[in-house]
């Protein structure tokens, strides 16, 4: 054997279980499709706006003709532009008139660079859930088993945020919380006494408000304040595989990096019932070779791993590695986006803030939690939102010109809040990921083809919390309150899919079990987004971390004992 | 993948002998690659973006909209040149078509206000004519004058000079204080 482990894909995912497998003393080979990332060296965010190229603009028939689809993220710019595959070269299908978004960087890190940085627990509210209202399979975990793999994964990747002690949002290991400003602490005195069941907090996020010594030794240094996260921060400022993960994983000795390799398939040897090999295509050179290890952990993310499995059909798997119970590709879920209002704040106008907090505020789900659903609709919603005073851009809105408005514009406008919301999308069969018959991508492989829309329950959900965003604002005092978006984004634009290679109890049903190991596969473990059996209300990423953690040690206490 | 694109700040990078922002040998190798501007602007043998009257009108509209007070104006802070720019690189065919004809616009406008060429108008006419266009076209959301504005308002207030001078800016601001009076911050941020 090459090597003890295998890990395909370096985002949140695979950064995580290649740090785990490596510090458990198993030589680890570490496989990324894009190219090469040097941390620091390959960031702008030392750039002030006027050095940016094109004060941070991509030029708009760039934009349009290669980077359709990943244009439309906020953290899509002229320097973060190498963090986004161009849609041009790597084309994906959806039927007529049903679109989903697909963002997403092929590089060393994948979305750990431009992640928004939100980390938030699952609760046995979410994995009781599925059980509770019957849709999908029940979780094969609750929330005792994750907990300490939260614990684990949150000391070191350094989460700051308050604890509040609620059951549906458990608190964790914290580091400092930011502040809340003054137009958001009004707002939660407001919010708390109108609605003593609801609850405004900080933010809770991957940055570094106080290192820790574990933090410090990776070279690691407290956030800075610039928001120019998404850019990359080379004072490692936010959790990232580059800054965190990958570092740990290196000053084992046991890591091995091959990036530009594309995992084409994965071979099934039936008479042991095991994963024999990794084949992967050179993404410079075409090339094909493979790569043996004892285990194999696919952490492609969410549809990439689903395309995988897919196309890795032999004579035993005639449908897809590890789908005899044809759930790969199914229940694909994102968390329904395109809600949220906005209100201007009276007052305040004496006080403002120093510093770009990189967090906003979050209102956890009380829906059907702390307030009842009436039976209307089943999960709930949480809300991000912000207080904050706008700069010289809102001139853009309003007439004025000359020393008249430069004099206005030197003071920040009014307060603003702006709520938005994140509803929780239900699993269904039917929103899937297949892959083309005929058409293949550069490299040769089937193109991924994307049928997913909202279903009623997630339209419901959406309204209410539409309602609310406006209604809180209101109760708040805020004056001109609006809606922020006309309709809902399409599936996929939060960036937060998952649920493709289900975890479950039931082999019939799901295709993980309960340490995300196929159930047909003993050394193959899936921990990305898509080992995802419903996708509660919260950001997921920190869900993956522990899981990820969690699977690694239980790989490596098997291979220890000589199981796997 | 490609990183296409970013020749113009590797030159600038080059200038400031800033080559470890972009990665040394690989920011190099970008650098001489050609063809790789994606599509996006005019290519330098096209001929200017903006004739010489179309920049001095330029000049003259931007100063109007951001005249020079106790700090630098427009062209101080070199906005004529940054649009210039940004046309040429950034802006695409229907955007420098929009451009050209908000420029014709606000002559026109100067014609039929007051019967004669904005370039030859006192600064209080300008004003008055800018003032009155600004207006109409905000009011009925006019999406080319929209993106005119926005280009002469980034180019100040995202310039060295309006970020740093006009209000405030910090590259690291290293901490955050979440609730201050307003007196001990100053100036609005010019960056979020």
């Amino acid at each position: 054997m090459d090597f003890d482990a295998i890990v395909i894909g370096s985002g949140i995912s695979g950064g995580w279980a290649a740090k785990e497998l490596c510090e458990r003393g198993l030589r680890t080979l570490l496989i990324e499709r894009g190219r090469h990332v040097t941390h620091k060296a390959d960031y702008q965010d030392f750039s002030a706006p006027w050095e940016l190229d094109n004060r941070g603009q991509v030029p708009e028939d760039e934009a349009h003709q290669d980077y359709a689809i990943q244009s439309t993220s906020y953290a899509f710019n002229s320097a973060t532009r190498q963090w986004w595959v161009k849609d041009s070269e790597h084309p994906y299908l959806t039927p007529e008139g049903r679109e989903f978004h697909w963002l997403r960087g092929y590089h060393l890190g994948g979305r750990s660079l431009t992640w928004a940085r939100q980390t938030y627990r699952l609760s046995d509210l979410d994995f009781n859930a599925n059980k509770k209202d019957g849709h999908g399979v029940d979780w094969p975990i609750r929330y005792a088993d994750i907990s300490p793999w939260y614990d684990h994964v949150e000391s070191f990747a350094g989460i700051s945020g308050n604890s509040e002690g609620l059951e549906q949002l458990p608190d964790g290991r914290f580091l400092k919380p930011m502040d809340l400003n003054c137009a958001e602490l009004d707002f939660k005195r407001k919010i708390e006494s109108r609605h003593p069941s609801r609850r405004v907090t900080i933010g809770r996020c991957a940055h570094l408000t106080e290192p820790t010594a574990e933090h410090i030794a990776l070279g690691r240094g407290p956030c800075q304040l610039r928001s120019v996260c998404e850019r990359g921060c080379g004072y490692g400022g936010y959790f990232s595989t580059l800054s965190a993960t990958l570092p740990a994983a290196q000053r084992t000795g046991n890591l091995t990096l091959v990036t530009d390799a594309i995992v084409e398939k994965l071979d099934y040897d039936p008479a042991k019932r095991r994963i024999s090999s990794v084949r992967v295509i050179d993404a410079k050179t075409n090339e094909r070779r493979s790569y043996q290890a004892r285990v194999v952990f696919l952490c492609a993310s969410t549809i990439p791993t689903a395309q995988i499995l897919l196309h890795s059909k032999s004579e035993y798997f005639p449908n897809g590695l590890a789908n005899r119970s044809d759930q790969v590709g199914r229940n694909l879920m994102d968390h329904v986006h395109g809600i949220g209002a906005i209100g201007n704040v009276p007052g305040l106008l004496d006080r403002y803030y120093y510093g770009r907090r990189p967090t906003g505020i979050y209102i956890p789900r009380y829906a059907n939690v702390t307030e009842d659903g009436r039976g209307e609709y089943t999960r709930g919603w949480a809300f991000q939102g912000k207080g904050e005073r706008p700069s010289w851009d809102r001139a853009l809105d309003s007439p004025g010109i000359g020393a008249e408005m430069k004099a206005q514009l030197r003071e920040p406008g009014p307060w603003q809040m702006v709520l938005f919301g994140f509803a929780e999308m239900l699993p269904r069969a039917d929103n899937r990921v297949t892959l083309h018959v005929s058409r293949k991508d550069s490299s040769g492989l089937p193109l991924v083809h994307i049928d997913c829309t909202f279903g009623d329950n997630d339209r419901k959900l959406a309204a209410e919390a539409d309602k609310d965003a406006s209604a809180m604002l209101v109760a708040a005092g805020c004056t001109n309150v609006r809606k922020l978006f006309p309709q809902l984004k399409p599936p996929g634009a939060c960036v937060h899919e998952m649920g493709t290679v289900r975890m479950g109890r039931d082999p019939a049903t799901s295709v993980l079990n309960a340490h995300n190991q196929a159930h047909d596969i003993p050394n193959l473990f899936i921990t990305d987004g898509s080992c995802m059996t419903s996708s509660s209300c919260v950001n997921p990423s920190l869900t993956y971390m522990a899981l990820s953690a969690r699977a690694a040690h239980f790989a490596a206490d098997r291979l220890g004992t000589g199981e796997l | 993948m490609d990183t296409g694109g970013s020749e113009k700040l590797n030159r600038r990078a080059l200038l400031a002998g800033a080559v470890f922002l972009l990665g040394g040998a690989a920011a190099l190798s970008r650098f001489s690659r050609p063809g790789t501007s994606g599509g996006g602007g005019k290519s330098a043998d096209d001929g200017p973006v903006l004739s010489a009257e179309q920049f001095a009108l330029l000049e003259q509209v931007s100063e109007t909209m951001v005249p020079a007070t106790d700090t630098a104006g427009a062209i101080g802070a070199g906005v004529p040149e940054f649009i210039r720019e940004m046309l040429s690189e950034w802006g695409s065919a229907g955007t420098r078509s929009d451009f050209a004809n908000v420029l014709e616009s606000i002559q026109q406008q100067a014609w039929s206000r007051f019967g004669m060429d904005f370039l030859e108008m006192p600064p209080e006419r300008r004003l008055a004519v800018m003032k009155d266009f600004d207006a109409a076209r905000i009011g009925s959301h006019d999406g080319p004058y929209r993106k005119f504005k926005w280009l002469v308002l980034i180019g100040y207030y995202h310039s060295e000079e309006g970020a740093t001078h006009e209000l405030r800016y910090e590259l690291v601001p290293g901490a955050w204080r979440a609730c201050l009076p307003i007196t001990e911050v100053g100036r609005a941020s010019a960056f979020y």
